[in-house]
């Protein structure tokens, strides 16, 4: 398998016009990783405070 | 309510007080001393055997690795310095008589630096012959650094130590509240022992030095206003 | 009110979010210069800017708290330290990703990076701190004065890190917004935020309904309970 950093390192090299202003080609992997394990530490957290609910209303006392 | 207590005698009075007890409880036994004296050593022992025997690499690192026995040590100290007061609640005791507890904190926190700093001096020449490095720029600015390094883990070691040493699990707890707090004091204080032991061309000691003091006007400041919150019952 | 925020509040809070994360991942165009990468500024930059809020409040509350000491100040005190702690892991965590494809390594010791691990470290002690007490009262104070230590820290550590650092460029990235850029920024930072409150008012919630359930519980030792004369000692409001 090819990794997105030689995937982009090959892309850089076939366009030699491309090479001086380093724009960086490709990296959607690095994008869905970074907004999947967001969405699932926010959908945990508040698993957590669902899980963590105060039984009785907070208001009972007094 | 502290500001409702009667304060016969001064800060200055209840502080030499407090800490010529802890000093003469410490002289009578010498217990802590010894303690963190081995450990200390043992620590940089450790260093040498973690990295094999590579005298150049133990030179260049010699500084960050004298600051971590100290600060590994310290901990220690740090965590006995109040146990001291548990046993028979003299905590109680020292509370009850009309003493300022900010006058607790300044004879606790000035009885650690005088030991760590007595650590350091003789940790020194242990350094020296383990790890083949000399002082280059003056035992002057050396014996500065270990001072400030000593007072600026003290003033919030102390801090830390009253609140651990009533919590549970509190050899735990005191080096996690206290390491991330003294990194700034840890990295500025081995930064200029480096710069003791290797030359200083750049005169950055200076800046190093400054810093370690900016660390420690905060702290003990800040120890000093709010140490009279943790200790009221 | 009570209705909205349970429901209102976190629907709105996903829908803002999701227009937001629709705006960075498919309508605004790529980055001059990182390309598609850039589009993870969408989630990490306003997920440190909501840790931030939450690490500010804590440090006001905490203050508050040595000022004039009441269980709802206690109460958000552990919410926003607890909800600042998850905000910011997952902050740095996609920093670092991004990190991988820009500077070529996940992580390096450059001063923000550097501070956020120290912060994360110094809240985790906190919450540690704050499970290791079991007397309220003297746990809602001491966590307020390593709450203030740990958050003066910060700065001290930054600049330090700075100057240990300073053989090093920092890394920036490049300001080249365009203005789609900001838009869909502003909007998923919104939505960041929304959820967040939504968070701090369950947890604050819950950590409140915490506090009174212990100070209403009758002290073990039956001579605590005679000299408190009373179930409910506390001098606490």
């Amino acid at each position: 398998m090819m990794t997105l950093s030689t995937q982009m390192l090959w892309i850089l090299a076939a366009t030699p016009g491309q090479v001086g202003s380093g724009r960086i080609v490709g990296g959607w992997g690095y994008v869905w990783a970074c907004y999947g394990i967001t969405v699932a530490m926010l959908v945990l957290y508040a698993v957590s405070l669902w899980v963590r609910r105060p039984k009785a209303p907070t208001d009972a006392k007094e | 309510m502290s500001t409702s207590r009667p304060r016969p005698i001064g800060l200055l009075t209840a502080t030499l007080a407090l800490l010529r007890k802890d000093l003469l409880i410490e002289w009578r036994t010498r217990a802590r001393l010894n303690a963190i004296i081995f450990f200390a050593l043992a620590t940089l022992l450790m260093f040498s055997f973690a990295l094999g025997p590579d005298t150049k690499l133990l030179e260049k690192n010699a500084g960050g690795y004298f600051w971590l026995a100290i600060l590994f040590a310290s901990v220690l100290a740090l965590g006995e310095s109040f146990r001291v007061e548990s046993e028979n609640a003299c905590m109680d005791g020292i509370r009850l008589a009309p003493a300022d507890a900010r006058a607790i904190f300044l004879s606790k926190a000035l009885g650690n630096t005088l030991l760590l700093t007595a650590l350091g001096v003789l940790l020194v020449p242990v350094m020296v012959a383990l790890y083949g490095v000399r002082i280059v720029t003056s035992v002057v600015d050396l014996g500065l650094i270990l001072l400030l390094g000593s007072l600026a883990l003290s003033a919030p070691g102390t801090v830390y130590a009253a609140i651990s040493s009533n919590a549970r699990a509190r050899d735990v707890l005191l080096p996690l509240l206290l390491f991330p707090l003294v990194i700034p004091a840890l990295l500025s204080a081995a930064k200029a022992t480096t710069l003791v032991l290797q030359g200083d061309p750049m005169r950055q000691f200076d800046s190093w030095a400054g810093l370690l003091g900016g660390f420690n006007l905060i702290y003990w400041g800040v120890g000093f206003l709010l140490f009279p919150r943790i200790i009221e019952d | 009110m009570g209705k909205f925020i349970k429901w209102g509040l976190p629907a709105l809070a996903l829908v803002v979010l999701a227009a937001g994360w629709w705006l960075g991942l498919v309508w605004a165009p790529p980055d001059r210069e990182m390309g598609d990468v850039q589009r993870i500024m969408y989630v990490h930059v306003p997920l440190q800017w909501v840790a931030m809020v939450a690490m500010a409040i804590n440090f006001v509350v905490a203050i508050s708290y040595l000022m004039k000491a009441s269980w709802k100040l206690d109460a958000a005190a552990e919410a926003s330290a607890e909800i600042g702690l998850v905000l910011g892991t997952a902050g740095m965590i996609t920093g670092a990703i991004w990190g991988r494809p820009t500077w070529g390594v996940y992580w390096s010791w450059d001063p923000r990076l550097t501070s956020q691990a120290i912060m994360l470290v110094t809240y985790t002690g906190y919450l540690v701190l704050r499970r290791f007490v079991e007397d309220p009262e003297k746990r809602a104070t001491w966590s307020s004065v390593v709450a203030i230590i740990g958050a003066i820290n910060l700065p001290i550590v930054w600049f330090s890190v700075r100057w240990w650092r300073s053989l090093h460029q920092v890394q920036s990235t490049p300001k080249t917004v365009d203005p789609e850029m900001t838009l869909a920024l502003r909007v998923s930072a919104f939505g960041m935020l929304f959820l967040t409150i939504w968070f701090l008012v369950q947890r604050y919630r819950q950590a409140l309904a915490e506090r009174q359930a212990e100070v209403a519980l009758p002290d073990a030792l039956p001579s605590d309970l005679a000299a408190a004369g009373g179930a409910n000692s506390s001098r606490v409001a």
